[in-house]
């Protein structure tokens, strides 16, 4: 989402006169240097420069700056710098060429075994297999030992050497572009499969071959230099930059500069095509996001990857200051004034919690003023479609949000101020107090280690007596039955498996808080069933408190005492689970409720509701749920509705109040029209 | 032994035979008639008959393949025109120098590479980051041989800290020194050439080692170890170093072909006595038969290190599929 926005937005703020490629810094960079060395290379026949091959005896090792030679001559007087330029030139010529021989006849063998069918195929690629199977210097070495040195043959033998590569690479492009549905289209036409190829296919093979060229031709010139290098190519009078360094070596204590030079032309040389290889790399991948001045910077390192380490200070750096109106300077260790009045603190309350998210125009808030509390032992579910804000809420108490995202508000478990915490202190509260279980249980496994690895780890992460032994944990979560699990790995397991082993993590410490984020939703019915019979068992059992992430209000009907539902970031209705299910108040809820199939009530007419919840950043000035509801006023319209009490109709329901501490944000809430 | 080491094991069969059908049909490029070459032009075409039976040369190449590969099984490589002894044992005995300097160039790379890629992913677009991808740039764009110059240039010939050249001080060889100070000796012989190598290796283990930890810092298996209460030395440590281990072991395979193929321009300027340095020196004799053994068995070697990472990789990452 974010990366197309913002690429979209920096194209339209970036002025349309600059082409894409010089916002590139590193392939203007490149550009630059390979400037310095191709244009001279380029120029050389026009240039003034003396006779490379004129030797001068009596002229020989002139230091730098003399008369006539800019930068000195060498061992047979000659002057340097011109043969710095001819060199130059031989060795970009050799390379270029070497590099398109060697995609030339890469592409043809490419083709031949995408195209051919499976036996050719086959053939060609095991010969590519062995070809690989050599140091690539190595079978040019010995082929320029076969047929003898000389620059020609040293060009030949990399260019040799290096089409496997090239027909690898090929193969599985054409391969690609073989099932897209033009090349189908093609043949139905009636075209033969040579004017496909023509026409079709290697168009669309055009940038990524030209990509392979840019990105190799480095190497080739590195490898022809070496064979120089080595005697094996340029023989003298004609020379490159490697028989230049090679020639040199003798003289390398005494004059350094004649051997020195050379490489130095060949690394700014090969620097330059490198850079330019991965500015175009960059431009031709579509993901790439040009770098604005100023604005920009922010954006890529919001966009970036999180770094474990780097994370966190980034995140509390950027939280603290605006937490800090909120949240009581001082945060409060476990067993302070938190635990002296737990009785009438909940275990979790939250303040005004905003996450917002990083976009091209600026921080959108994604989780937009939310409070909750939840007492010891309570489940409550926090329902919404996708995109409303709840995974983010969930993370967010555990202060895991992803790199970019930013969180404000007030988090107090037990009277502990969460946002003050330092990273160690969270460190030592998550797992152990605060638990979470992923939606997707192969996310909360490392999948390169082994179930028991993971288990121990974590029992040892807050000490491992004081954590459940693994076999106790085992069993809680019903899988003491499985053989060998310790010894298997993630991916050895079944997918109701991997979420009770998930869940064992989380459980190790005995956790007060255990937020489950649609813990079940990616499991199979059966398996749900079985792993929200055990959510609610260990809930109810060990007096933990539950807050359960979910779209489904089925699911949540029978797991938990209260329903949050979420709405474009913020919470529309709190209520009793048995209320909220029977006698939606907000007409979001209603409609979430319409669009849930009932068990039992196999011929209820499903609603769906149409359109989705408002991007964020997006979100309407009045109600923000009010271009999609059915029962729109103009009134709501009018600014935004609080989270108000909501009375209902005061009736009782097994013995307590039927609405109590029920809450709605809407102005024309559904009355009871029975 | 699991299946997948069975599986590579026997796949390795196919490969070498390969690999020595490669060099056998490089070795038939040499233009012209050996017999001719050997006879010279005015010798007789019942001489040049006689000779072209005795070499073999009227056979069908299938038929002298399999008869190069026979003397192969049997440790004959022939014999070298230019040292007048078995080909075998001219390269057997060159073969160790150029396995220490090649596994001692491997090793040091890959740390370098690793620890200069995972420092540049968790310093994703700050300073060290830049610093680490720009020296990554130079690591991957410089010559070895040129690095290699320039390294013995400035700690040989102008600090003098380390010798210049050869793999032990002569008068140590033999002289009776004690097997510590000869170790001793010996590093301080390979940590310039070992160097060379490695600081090109190394640009290419970090380039890649820097993308794979930034993948794998991102991803959320990563991620919510710390929802577990893992520290955040040991999910880097121990978490995100084996997945980027994981995803680089293929690419230490590939530099394991650079640096045993690099080592014949390192081993001659460093004069290390090993089989690259005898590789040029039999190029440059024409000596054929050495050539051939000689590449031979560090090609081998190479897919034996390839074999290596790829169990390495199967060991660290098990859904890593059989071939």
């Amino acid at each position: 989402m974010s990366r197309d926005a913002s690429r979209v937005a920096a194209e339209g703020i970036a002025t349309p006169a600059l082409p894409v490629w010089l916002r590139h810094p590193g392939a203007v960079a490149g550009l630059g240097l390979l400037a310095l060395v191709l244009l001279p290379a380029l120029a050389a026949p026009v240039l003034p420069l003396a006779d490379p091959a004129q030797t001068a005896p009596a002229q020989r090792m002139l230091p730098a700056l003399s008369a006539g030679h800019l930068l000195g001559t060498d061992q047979l007087g000659r002057d340097l710098l011109s043969r710095l330029v001819w060199g130059a030139r031989a060795s970009i010529g050799v390379g270029v060429l070497a590099t398109v021989i060697a995609a030339l006849v890469g592409t043809v063998i490419g083709l031949a075994g995408a195209w051919l069918g499976r036996w050719a195929d086959a053939l060609l690629m095991r010969g590519v297999d062995v070809l690989m199977a050599f140091p690539y210097l190595l079978l040019a070495l010995a082929i320029v030992a076969a047929l003898g040195p000389g620059l020609g043959n040293a060009m030949l033998a990399i260019a040799v050497a290096n089409v496997p590569f090239f027909a690898r690479a090929v193969r599985g492009a054409a391969l690609e572009i073989r099932h897209q549905d033009y090349i189908a289209a093609a043949r139905l036409a009636g075209h033969g499969e040579l004017a496909i190829l023509a026409r079709e296919v290697l168009p669309n093979l055009a940038p990524t071959l030209l990509l392979l060229m840019t990105t190799t031709l480095g190497w080739m010139v590195l490898e022809t230099a070496g064979l120089s290098f080595l005697g094996l190519g340029a023989q003298p009078p004609a020379a490159d930059l490697g028989s230049m360094l090679g020639a040199g070596r003798e003289f390398l204590t005494t004059y350094p500069r004649v051997a020195v030079l050379p490489g130095l032309v060949i690394v700014v040389l090969v620097v330059g095509i490198n850079l330019v290889g991965d500015g175009l790399r960059d431009l031709l991948d579509p993901r790439w996001v040009p770098r604005r001045p100023g604005a920009g910077l922010v954006a890529t390192r919001a966009a970036g990857p999180v770094a474990t380490r780097a994370a966190a200070p980034v995140a509390t750096r950027a939280a603290t200051p605006a937490a800090a109106p909120v949240a009581t300077p001082v945060a409060h260790g476990r067993g302070g004034t938190g635990a002296a009045c737990a009785d009438d603190l909940p275990l979790l309350r939250v303040r005004g919690l905003e996450v917002r998210l990083p976009a091209p125009s600026g921080p959108v808030a994604a989780v937009d003023g939310v409070d909750l509390d939840l007492r010891r032992g309570e489940r409550v579910a926090l329902v919404g479609e996708s995109g409303c804000g709840k995974t983010l809420t969930a993370l967010s108490l555990l202060r895991l949000l992803p790199a970019g995202a930013v969180q404000r508000g007030s988090v107090r478990l037990d009277g502990t101020e969460l946002m003050a915490l330092a990273a160690r202190d969270l460190q030592a509260l998550r797992g152990r107090r605060l638990a979470y279980v992923p939606q997707e249980p192969l996310t909360a496994l490392d999948p390169l280690f082994r179930v028991g690895f993971q288990i121990d780890e974590t029992r040892r992460a807050h000490g491992a007596d004081t954590a459940l032994a693994t076999p106790a944990l085992l069993r809680l979560v019903g899988l003491s039955g499985v053989a060998d699990l310790p010894r298997r790995f993630p991916h050895e397991l079944s997918g109701g498996q991997r979420q009770r082993v998930a869940l064992a993590l989380a459980l190790a410490h005995g956790p007060d808080l255990l937020i489950a984020d649609e813990a079940t939703t990616a499991l199979d019915v059966t398996v749900q069933r079985e792993i929200l019979a055990l959510l609610r068992r260990l809930c109810a059992e060990q007096g933990r408190a539950l807050l359960f992430v979910s779209h489904d209000l089925a699911v949540v009907s029978t797991l938990c005492d209260r329903v949050l539902v979420m709405y474009a970031g913020r919470i529309v209705e709190d209520a009793p689970a048995a209320a909220l299910l029977r006698r939606p108040a907000h007409p979001y809820t209603a409609a979430l409720l319409g669009a849930t199939p009932a068990l039992g009530r196999p011929h209820k007419a499903l609603s769906v509701l149409p359109g989705a919840p408002p991007m964020p950043g997006t979100q309407p000035s009045g109600c923000r749920f009010a271009p999609r509801c059915p029962r729109v006023q103009p009134v709501c319209h009018a600014g935004e509705p609080d989270l108000v009490p909501y009375a209902g109709r005061g009736e009782a329901y097994q013995g307590q109040d039927w609405d109590e501490g029920r809450r709605v944000r809407c102005r024309l809430p559904l009355e009871d029209e029975a | 032994m699991s299946r997948y080491v069975v599986q590579r094991l026997l796949l390795l069969v196919p490969v070498l035979l390969g690999v020595s059908l490669v060099v056998f049909a490089v070795m038939a490029l040499v233009p012209g008639d050996p017999a001719l070459a050997i006879l010279g032009p005015y010798a007789t075409p019942e001489r040049l008959a006689e000779l072209r039976a005795a070499l073999g040369l009227d056979q069908p190449w299938w038929r002298r393949w399999l008869g190069w590969l026979g003397g192969i099984l049997q440790g004959d490589l022939g014999r070298s025109v230019s040292l007048e002894r078995p080909v075998a044992e001219a390269v057997l005995e060159r073969l160790g120098p150029t396995l220490l300097l090649a596994a001692t160039a491997l090793l040091l790379g890959t740390v370098l590479g690793l620890a200069a890629g995972l420092l540049a992913a968790l310093r994703h677009n700050r300073a060290t980051d830049r610093l680490v991808t720009l020296a990554v740039l130079l690591g991957i764009s410089v010559p070895p041989f040129w690095l290699g110059l320039l390294l013995m240039l400035l700690f040989a010939v102008w600090l003098g800290w380390l010798p210049a050249s050869g793999m032990v001080t002569p008068w140590l060889w033999g002289g009776g020194a004690g097997a510590m100070a000869l170790t001793v000796d010996v590093a301080r012989h390979l940590l310039l050439p070992s160097l060379s190598l490695a600081l090109v290796a190394a640009g290419v283990i970090g380039r890649i080692g820097r993308g794979a930890a930034l993948e794998v810092l991102a991803a959320d298996h990563v991620r919510l170890c710390r929802a577990r209460g893992l520290s955040a030395r040991r999910i880097l440590l121990v978490h995100a170093l084996k997945g980027v281990l994981a995803r680089v072991m293929p690419v230490i395979g590939l530099q394991a072909g650079f640096v045993l193929g690099g080592a014949v321009y390192i081993e001659t300027i460093f004069q290390w006595p090993g089989l690259g340095r005898l590789l040029v020196d039999a190029i440059a004799a024409r000596d054929l038969l050495l050539v051939q053994g000689g590449v031979l068995v560090l090609a081998s070697a190479y897919v034996l290190v390839n074999l290596a990472t790829d169990m390495a990789q199967h060991a660290l990452d098990r859904r890593t599929a059989a071939a």
